[in-house]
């Protein structure tokens, strides 16, 4: 697996073409190697621009590797290059994989703001490099089950497990947020709460985002902020997160230590080889820059203090009163600078965002406002958790049984089978699904671009009968879509339909039932 | 030559209280980060007290220096004394009703039937107190001559007894003058008083030293008959009739009594129970007296106020049907207490200290609900004299200048809210100003809730509760805080929403009552039962549960004060002629009637209670047009308002949600706006969905939004319509096979199939009309689609 972001508009000059390279992993590739991936995507890209000036090539199927290109901002190349092993041949969908992409961006964005204002702010390029290197190690590098939600495919170059999906991922969907289901009552206290955080920040600007588990109650965010700070809670915040960072964390403390650190160890080393190489040209500004990269995504640096707000000391600790700085975010929609509060009761993550701009002198003011929450807030949480979880049914509240199924909505929310019960499927069924899925994608693309101005979303409707005899089903309806897979529902198609029609009664109130 | 006066009365004041003034300032700062209503009520009083003197004194300087009238000046000075700057949580109106006639033998008050009596030699005249008028005309009725202890009118007003002598009643009919007298029995028993009763075995129940006789008295056999006797010796008792309780003291001290409440349900015999007074020394033994007990009725629930004066307090006792608790005390400040109950409120006039002080007695709490102020008077014409306030010379000239000697020796307190002025036979009717005591409360919460209790000028009140939660938005208190408040408001309009059928049948009840002869048995004890469910605590012994109950009870029906006995006391006596006043008493009947219709139409409002709708046009509305700026501040106070409701299971009207979606919209809130609309905080509805799509054209997730709610809420026609508009005509037809929807014009979907320019798609559309609608192909629309079909056909194919 190799990827890469390069600029554009940097590097044009003959000798200067190292100048283009943002990030490569894996760093200790010769530059050679990396060059020659760059020049190729670059080349394809301009060669496709002639013919789609707006949107250039997407992905190159050679014979051994998948280039999957992604521009996430303009001129920005984000280049990921997949092999393909014969075993799992078309396994991986291509759309995934740009997702696994964009969402990298999103993250990085939130925390450090786009890249295009970071090379602004220092031409040179060694800032970003020194930044982008740590932020996406950490985002590849999980441990195996940190997130419960996919199965990873594993790499192992550099001696981690990368998180890269697979065909065993496609019944989720990435880059959507997963809302909890709750009822008018609940939602009515959740509400109420939200608008007491709001106003006892004090100023009227705040935003909050409410989770419980792993799903999301309530956002004041814009749909785009939304997802980027949901897929950061739900990896870092939850106290699902929290604590499967500790258990994996003293796993491996016990077991597996004489085997790990050594590859940590490498993973360092590489990337101090690398930052040598990009230090050798603007050593003297990289040294102050190195010591000042954050890595959010770090693993394991976030604990929930005594108040119940949750801190980290990636971001430093206050000189002053010994307290962990608390981070600032970047809003994509409005570009405003937000201090990332989080709190934490029970199942309840509570995350609000307050304009570095209303507050004057820091953590002192920040505190201020976490006490003022505390105060007019507390009792609220309390009974809001209680409610929630109450009305919670557990890790498989949203199993249907019998069926497999990903609903996305707008293409920003999503629910699926619990990964569980998606574990249970045969390969076959998985297999036959993510290459539906790849077809599906391939017709929503054709048909945004033949009709854009009719907002009428493609209807479609397939069903395909996989080897292993399972029914594997795709729907989409308004800017809806519903996969299926049903294992074990008998020979007739007109079977399949009707369990369709009755899921689709019963759990979508008849979105997907079309007659 | 005021100025000057009010500075030396001020510089007097200082120099002459300047020790009280310590002593209050001393408390106050004491206390001072934690302020409360009344905390240094002693020394305020005393501080009071002080200046009031030197007010005197500095009167009388006044006087001699100016030599003006006595009179002017000594009723300025009663003036200044209650007026204290024109505020007061409770006054009484001028004019006051006048009960002066030649040859009145004294004044009585018959609290069963709310009538002041004044027996003339022969005569008997009656006003009316219910509902209060100064102009009521007086009724008279003939009475035999005689000495006169006390008089009633028997509940039905058709008869009167006279309590003559410490042996004899005397009874008359008032429509025929028939006549008899009960005796008692015995020498060695003597006659305390007696009271007419709706109690199902008797209809009169005399007090006498030994017991209570409890009698029926019938006019065709002109006797009394005794149907029960409870022996007990008596020293004196308490009765009223609001709380159909007697108490009987005895004992050395007359401390123990025994209480009976005779209601229409029965004869409930209530523990003896003791009261508490505390001694001076171990010898003494204080001796209590009928003054110092009072039966009020407050909420439904019965207590008796007791003094205490040795230990200066006022002792209270909440009466239950098989225990008497006692309940706490309120402070003495004077050594003479009166109390009164309006809109039941509890007043405690402290006679000596020249004031008032207002409590609350729903909670627990004993904390007064406004400072000690006097009772105030208003409404004095000023076109007498042309100048403002100086009372004085006004009333100098319309009646003597006892009436405004407040708290003087002459007014006695009437239960439960009238003054008699004896000396000046005039009556007046003690009110509250509901917005001088809310406007002393910054607690707004429990002001709103204390306002919300207030059934008497219910749309006043109702009013005032608009303002101060209008008020209280506007100043944008925290969130909570205006939570509290609307939380009070919606559980108040809750409780009135599930009284409010037990009233309808009341009311039914009532009519029929009124109707037949008022005291048809049967309709009472049906009126009982009903009043029976609607108490909230069974176990409660109560008068009348609900107000609205009550106040057509006491229109009715007669009742005695226990403070009568201290009119009855000094009483003349009277004789009675018995003449036929048949046309007279009709018409008295007459205004009953009215008066009980009229009063319902007053009261047509029986609570304060703001119902959701009221809520959103006289809060939200109002409040949303003057916020400027960010909304999110009132979006925050109605999701609380919407939580309210939710949990009191209040229906609320789709118009609050149009109104939330549009201040919502106006600062492109679409997140919230989608969360509440998905989690249906906002209750789907049609013109919720209509108000999405109006927001769709800025935000495209509103407009799904709309559809979504629409297809849910079946409204079929607007869903298809909308769906063609969106340009989805097949899924619009396939929705209209499926939901068998006609009433869509078929050419809209034919415009918009040709706006697609596809053929096909018209030829499905045309096929499907004729298939799916009767005799389409014989329409106009079919033969012009049909021909543009062919030509784009014959088109193609060119």
């Amino acid at each position: 697996m190799q990827l890469c972001i390069f600029d554009l508009r940097r590097g044009q000059q003959e000798g200067q073409e190292l100048d283009k390279i943002l990030f490569f992993f894996p760093a200790d590739l010769p530059f050679a190697t990396q060059l020659s991936v760059i020049g190729l995507s670059e080349g394809l890209i301009t060669f496709t621009r002639i013919f789609s000036p707006d949107a250039a090539c997407e992905v190159i199927e050679a014979e051994r590797h998948s280039h999957v290109f992604y521009e996430a901002e303009s001129d920005i190349w984000m280049v990921m290059v997949v092999d393909k092993s014969k075993e799992s041949k078309a396994a991986c969908q291509v759309d995934a994989l740009r997702k696994v992409l964009k969402e990298v961006h999103s993250l990085f964005v939130l925390f450090h703001g786009t890249m295009r204002s970071m090379l602004e702010k220092e031409t040179s390029g060694g800032l970003i490099r020194s930044h982008l290197y740590p932020f996406i190690t950490d985002y590849l590098s999980g441990c195996g089950d940190l997130n419960l939600t996919c199965n990873f495919w594993a790499d192992f170059l550099t001696g981690r497990k990368l998180q890269l999906p697979s065909f065993h991922d496609c019944l989720m969907e990435r880059g959507t947020v997963q809302m909890l289901t709750v009822g008018r009552e609940a939602a009515i206290e959740v509400q109420s709460l939200v608008k007491v955080l709001e106003c006892s920040a004090g100023t009227t600007s705040c935003y909050s985002l409410v989770l419980f588990q792993d799903l999301l109650v309530s956002t004041t965010l814009s749909p785009d902020d939304t997802i980027s700070l949901f897929t950061y809670a739900v990896l870092r915040l939850t106290p699902h997160a929290l604590s499967s960072g500790a258990t994996s964390w003293s796993y491996l403390q016990r077991t597996n230590a004489g085997s790990q650190v050594p590859a940590l160890s490498t993973i360092t080393n590489s990337g101090s080889v690398s930052d040598n190489i990009y230090r050798s040209r603007d050593a003297s500004l990289d040294q102050e820059n190195n010591c000042q990269v954050k890595r959010p995504l770090h693993h394991n640096r976030w604990f929930r203090g005594n108040d119940g707000f949750l801190a980290s000391d990636i971001w430093g600790t206050d000189n002053g009163s010994q307290t962990s700085v608390t981070p600032i975010v970047y809003l994509q929609l409005t570009e405003e600078r937000m201090y990332l509060c989080a709190y934490q009761h029970k199942s309840l993550t509570i995350i609000l965002l307050v304009p570095v701009s209303s507050i004057l002198n820091g953590e002192q003011g920040l505190s201020l406002v976490k006490q003022q929450v505390l105060e007019n807030a507390s009792l609220k949480m309390l009974m809001v958790e209680e409610k929630l979880s109450k009305g919670w049914g557990g890790e498989n509240a949203y199993h249907v049984s019998g069926y497999r199924y990903l609903l996305v909505d707008d293409e920003r929310v999503s629910r699926a089978s619990p990964p569980a019960k998606v574990m249970t499927l045969a390969k076959e069924s998985l297999l036959a699904l993510s290459k539906l899925r790849e077809e599906v994608n391939l017709e929503k693309k054709r048909a945004k671009c033949s009709n854009s101005e009719v907002n009428c979303d493609k209807e479609l409707e397939i069903c395909v009968r996989a080897k292993n005899g399972a029914w594997v089903i795709a729907r989409t309806s308004r800017g809806k879509e519903l996969y299926m897979v049903l294992e074990k529902a008998s020979e007739t198609l007109l079977y399949a339909a009707d369990s369709v029609e009755k899921f689709s009664n019963r759990y979508c109130s008849g979105v997907f039932s079309l007659d | 030559m005021k100025e000057r006066n009010t500075t030396s009365t001020l510089k007097r004041i200082l120099v002459n209280c300047s020790s009280q003034a310590k002593e209050y300032g001393g408390c106050v700062a004491k206390k001072v980060p934690e302020v409360e209503r009344d905390m240094c009520l002693k020394e305020f009083l005393a501080l009071k007290n002080c200046m009031q003197n030197v007010c005197l004194t500095s009167v009388f300087c006044y006087i001699k220096n100016f030599s003006m009238s006595a009179n002017a000046s000594s009723s300025q000075l009663t003036v200044g004394l209650s007026g204290s700057g024109g505020l007061s949580h409770a006054y009484v109106q001028y004019p006051p009703l006048k009960c002066n006639l030649p040859g009145s033998r004294g004044l009585y008050y018959d609290d069963a039937n709310k009538l002041l009596l004044s027996p003339t030699s022969d005569q008997v005249f009656s006003w009316k107190t219910v509902p209060f008028s100064p102009h009521v005309a007086a009724t008279a009725d003939y009475i035999n001559e005689g000495p006169v202890l006390s008089i009633r009118y028997s509940l039905d007003a058709k008869s009167i007894a006279v309590h003559r002598s410490n042996q004899e009643i005397q009874f008359f009919q008032r429509e025929t003058r028939e006549t008899f007298t009960h005796m008692c029995k015995s020498e060695s028993e003597s006659i305390l008083g007696f009271f007419w009763t709706d109690c199902p075995v008797c209809d009169l129940v005399v007090v006498k030293t030994s017991g209570l006789d409890l009698l029926t008295v019938s006019f065709t056999s002109k006797s009394v008959n005794l149907v029960e006797t409870k022996k007990l010796s008596v020293n004196w008792y308490v009765y009223t009739h609001g709380s159909r309780l007697v108490l009987l003291a005895s004992g050395m001290q007359c401390k123990t009594l025994t209480g009976f409440q005779l209601s229409s349900v029965g004869i409930v015999r209530l523990p003896r129970f003791e009261m508490v007074m505390a001694k001076s020394d171990a010898n003494s033994k204080p001796v209590l007296a009928a003054e110092d007990v009072f039966i009020i009725t407050v909420y439904g629930r019965i207590y008796c106020l007791q003094i205490d004066r040795v230990a200066m307090q006022l002792h209270s006792y909440r009466f239950y049907r098989d225990a008497v608790v006692q309940q706490g005390s309120l402070p003495m400040f004077s050594s003479k207490i009166s109390v009164s109950v309006v809109d039941n409120v509890l007043l405690v006039h402290q006679v000596d200290a020249r004031v008032s002080i207002l409590y609350d007695i729903f909670e627990d709490s004993r904390a007064p609900i406004s400072a000690p102020l006097p009772l105030l008077l208003r409404g004095l014409p000023q076109s007498h004299t042309g100048r403002p306030v100086n009372v004085g010379e006004s009333l100098d000239r319309n009646s003597s200048n006892h009436e405004l000697m407040f708290y003087g020796d002459d007014w006695t307190f009437l239960v439960p809210d009238l003054i008699c002025d004896v000396a000046s036979k005039s009556v007046w009717k003690i009110h509250l100003d509901l917005e001088v005591i809310s406007s002393s409360s910054s607690e707004v919460p429990s002001n709103l809730e204390f306002l919300q209790r207030r059934k008497l000028e219910a749309s006043k009140t109702k009013q005032l509760c608009l303002a101060i939660t209008r008020a209280f938005i506007l100043e944008r208190r925290p969130v909570t805080m205006v939570a509290k408040a609307i939380d009070v408001l919606v559980s108040s309009y809750s409780h009135s929403v599930k009284t409010c059928s037990n009233l309808k049948e009341t009311k039914v009840d009532e009519a029929s009552a009124s109707v037949g002869t008022n005291a048809s048995n049967s309709s009472r004890s049906a009126k009982d039962e009903s009043r029976v469910g609607v108490g909230d605590k069974s176990f409660n012994l109560s008068a009348s549960d609900s107000d609205d109950q009550s106040r057509e009870i006491d229109s009715r029906d007669l009742q005695k004060s226990g403070k009568e006995n201290l009119l009855g006391a000094e009483s003349s006596r009277g004789e009675v002629q018995s003449s036929s006043l048949h046309t007279q008493q009709l018409g008295l009947g007459n205004n009953q009637l009215n008066a009980n219709n009229s009063e319902r139409q007053d009261s047509q409002l029986t609570s304060p209670a703001i119902s959701p709708d009221e809520m959103y046009s006289c809060v939200f509305v109002p409040v949303g047009e003057e916020i400027v700026g960010d909304p999110s501040y009132l979006v925050a106070i109605i999701v609380e308002f919407l939580r309210s409701t939710n949990s009191e299971k209040i229906k609320v009207r789709p118009n609050i949600y149009v109104f939330t979606i549009q201040l919502l919209v106006r600062y492109e809130r679409f997140a919230e706006l989608s969360l509440l609309i998905i989690n249906k905080v906002l209750e789907p509805s049609k013109e919720v969905a209509m108000q999405l799509l109006e927001s769709g054209h800025q935000n495209p997730q509103m407009r799904k939004l709309a559809l979504d709610m629409l297809r849910q809420l079946s409204l079929h026609h607007d869903y298809v319509t909308l769906l063609v508009q969106d340009g989805c005509y097949l899924e619009a037809l396939r929705y209209a096979r499926k939901h068998k929807v006609t009433s869509v014009r078929p050419s809209l979907f034919l415009e918009a199939a040709l706006a697609s320019k596809d053929s096909q798609h018209l030829a499905a559309v045309l096929r499907f009309f004729s298939d799916f609608i009767a005799g389409f192909r014989n329409t106009p629309e079919y033969q012009d689609y049909f021909r543009i079909l062919n030509e784009m056909n014959t088109g193609l194919a060119v």
